[in-house]
This record gives C-alpha cells, structure tokens and sequence, in this order.
C-alpha cells in the first residue's frame, strides 16, 4: 500500500500535482453510485469490486487513477463484515483519490431484482431476429444484459444440490 | 332586489374559482420543488460524465462515432415536441407548440419528409386540430419522467439515426434557464457535436471545470481512451435528451404555478369590485324605495 500514486486530500483534489510527496493514511475507498436520475449510493467501504467490460476489477485503498468502461454485471461493496451487492447496466467507472464513481444507467440491488422478468427478457433476446449486423450487436448486447441479470439474482440455474 | 342578488351570485362563482386556482396554485409549487429537486440531482450525473470527457480529452484529439456525423443534405428529419398532458399552465403549450408549428412548416418548404413525435396530450389535441399528422404520441411523461422510459426513446432514436432513417433530430421544448426566465427552443440532438459531449449541461457548471486549470491525473484506460469516448457519445445523447423531458416538467409546473398566482390575484380584485357594485345597487335601492314610500306619504295628505 505505500504506492507513490497521487495521495492527496480528496476535498482538493487537483490542487496538489500527482506524485506528491504529501502521504495520506488510506481509510477505506468510497463508493459513489451517479445514475441519472440520483445519485443512488455514496458510503465508505473496504474494498469495492467492479463489472469492467471483459471481467472483474477490485479496487484496494490506494488503487491508482483509473477510468475504465463498465459491463452488465455484479458491483460489490464490502465494508466489514456485509457486502452490498447492485446489478450494473453498463457505463463508466472512476477511480481517483480513493474514491470510486461508478456512473450507470441502472443499479439495481441484488434482492430487488425481478429473476423471472430477466429469465423472460432472456428469451424474447434470443428469440430476436438479426439480419443486419446492427441488429446483432444489439441482440448480443440484450442478451449478454439479460444474463448478467440473472447471475447477480443469484437464481441463474435450477439448483441441482437438492 | 334582482340586480343585487345577480352580483351576490357572480361573486359567489368567483370566489369559489379562486379557491381552486390558489389550491392550483399550492399544488403546483410543491411539483416545481420536487421537480426542481430531480433536475438538480440528475446534473451530478452529467456533470461526471463531462468530467471524464475533459481528462480524455487530453489523451486523445479525434473522437469518431457514427452519432457525429453531420449528414448534408438532410433528407429525413425527426422532431419531438414536448408539451404538458394537463392545461392552465398559462403561455406554456401555446409558446412551445407555436415554435414547433414554425420549424415544421420550414421543413415542409425545404421539402424535408419529417416524422413528428409529441409527447403530452395538449400537444397531440393542438396538432390534430390543426391538422398535422403525427407519427408518435406519448402521454406517459408527467411531471416526474423516468430515465428508463426516456432511455427508450433515447434507444430508438440512435437506432434510426444509424440505420439512417433520421438524418437529424430536433427537440422543441422549453428550457428552464431560472425561476424567473423559460423559454421554448428548439435543439439539435442528433447529429451531435463533439462539444456538446463534453459539455456540461448543468446549471452550476463545477467550479474550475475546464481540463487546463487543474493538475492532470495520470489515469489508467480501461481499455483505451478512444473507445470510452465511444461508448460516452450514446449516453451523453441519451442524457441530453433526458434532461430536456426534466426541463420540460420543471417549466410546466413553475409555469402553471404562475400563471394560478395571476389567476387568484385577479379574482381577489374581481371580488372586491363585486363588492363594491353591489353595496352601491343596495344603496341606490333604499333610496330608491324611502323616496318611493315618501312620495306616497305626501300624496295622501
């Protein structure tokens, strides 16, 4: 954790040059969730997990600067012992100063999510006709959507332990 | 006694139509504020999102997206009308819909076939009776708009701009510049221009935005700058159009809650000058009836 990333104080962040020497103890990461409409979530956590487009990303106290593009998938906020878990609909990701903005069209909290909508958003996706290649771009994405929907519910498959 | 009565009746009327305008009045402002509310917390969104651009902005110069293209000539236009499903919002409808009559009829004369969309009831009624064909109408936008159902439009749009159905996208509504100043515009959405991405549309812009003043911050791409931008053009689209339906609802009800004031305070003098014509045709009547009665008095001596 004794990286020389910029660790400046994050109510000024731009007034101090980055690779300063001026250290700051690491508290935490701060979780800030912006959709459009709100902003949905903004809680100090331990450690902070992110959907990028091609997989997972943790982000650590003292994580360097980082913008990033989001995927359909699983944002999990541990802070203690209870880790929060949101569904993402793509967007963006920000890491700077300790401080993680997530902006998304969508966050939806695990146990709000609705996994017989998604199952049935996953077959009208499948059963979509694409001719053009736009159309299936935009069906792979409904799809791909739907799935992560229904992981994050944590009810993607029967259960077969029974 | 009839002419009294007739004024005691109107005043009657107009007290009880004040009581609704004031009620009117009162609702309207507790939309305005909640309202307003959305609209302010929806700017943390976009003033995010204007933030990234500015630091990509410096690792890359040329941002090619397919929402940029300016296309020449236009051969397809679309334009969305935004007006309100409820009245008696004072010049509100009337402003928005005579600027879109206007542009649409200069689309007309240059001979562009343009698809119209209004969303509010008051629009729909204006234009069927004008008769205007509409192509889409929707009455579901009320005072508080969902980005979920704006992200719909938003969808369809980009969709049609790329197949190349709409070679243009304009939106009229009306803007929300100050409590005390909206004003109907029409926008060009789509095509979009590489400084509207950036640009933050908030009415409190961060203070010291611009990407030069501050320290650079040495960022990490995920996966490289040039596709963020990419994927940043659609939202920042979707997100304008957004924030016009916000505008939209936030003008309405501070519009109508004008618009009520002016009505109540007008019924209050309406009353007091009742009032005042009816204490006179009272009087003028008991004169009238004492010289009547005196008259007949001096008549029998």
């Amino acid at each position: 954790m004794s990286t020389t990333a910029a660790l400046i104080e994050p109510e000024e962040p731009f007034d101090t040059p980055p690779g300063s020497p001026v250290k700051k103890e690491h508290h935490g990461v701060r979780c800030v969730v912006v959709t459009p409409e709100a902003t949905v979530l903004d809680e100090p956590s331990e450690f902070v997990a992110l959907p990028l487009y091609d997989g997972e990303l943790g982000v650590l106290p003292g994580r360097s600067p980082l913008i990033g593009r989001l995927g359909y998938g699983e944002l999990r906020i541990r802070a203690g012992a209870t880790t929060r878990r949101f569904f993402v609909d793509g967007g963006f990701a920000q890491v700077r100063d300790d401080v993680v903005t997530v902006l998304t069209a969508r966050a939806i909290p695990a146990e709000a999510i609705d996994a017989d909508a998604a199952r049935a958003e996953l077959s009208a996706a499948k059963a979509r006709r694409a001719t053009s290649e736009l159309e299936l771009n935009e069906k792979g994405r409904a799809e791909a959507r739907a799935r992560a929907l229904l992981r994050v519910s944590g009810q993607a498959t029967v259960d077969a332990g029974h | 006694m009839a002419k009294a009565r007739a004024i005691i009746k109107r005043r009657k009327a107009v007290q009880n139509i004040k009581k609704i305008t004031r009620t009117m009045e009162l609702i309207a402002t507790a939309r305005f504020r909640k309202a307003l509310d959305r609209a302010t917390q929806a700017e943390a969104y976009t003033r995010k999102i204007a933030e990234i651009v500015a630091d990509l902005r410096g690792t890359s110069s040329t941002v090619a997206h397919p929402l940029l293209e300016e296309r020449d000539p236009v051969r397809r236009a679309a334009m969305l009308v935004l007006t309100s499903n409820r009245g008696l919002a004072g010049a509100y409808n009337g402003s928005v819909l005579r600027l879109a009559t206007r542009e649409y009829d200069e689309l007309q004369e240059a001979g562009t076939p343009t698809t119209l969309e209004v969303s509010g009831k008051r629009g729909i009624a204006f234009l069927r009776f004008r008769r205007i064909p509409i192509d889409a109408s929707y009455t579901q936008f009320e005072d508080r708009p969902q980005f979920e159902e704006v992200e719909v439009l938003a969808n369809r749009f980009i969709g049609q701009f790329l197949r190349g159905e709409i070679d243009k996208l304009q939106v009229v509504y009306t803007k929300f510049l100050s409590s005390s100043r909206q004003v109907p515009v029409t926008e060009t959405l789509l095509p979009m221009t590489v400084s509207q991405v950036g640009e933050d549309t908030s009415r409190h812009p961060a203070r010291g935005a611009g990407a030069s003043s501050r320290g650079r911050v040495p960022y990490e791409f995920l996966p490289d700058p040039e596709s963020i931008l990419e994927e940043i053009v659609p939202t920042s689209f979707k997100i304008r159009l957004f924030k016009c339906f916000l505008d939209a609802a936030v003008s309405e009800q501070i519009m109508r809650m004008i618009a009520m004031r002016g009505a109540t305070e007008n019924a209050n003098e309406m009353v007091k000058s009742l009032t005042r014509q009816y204490n006179r045709a009272r009087q003028s009547q008991i004169t009238r009836e004492l010289s009547e009665i005196i008259g007949g008095a001096a008549a029998l001596e």
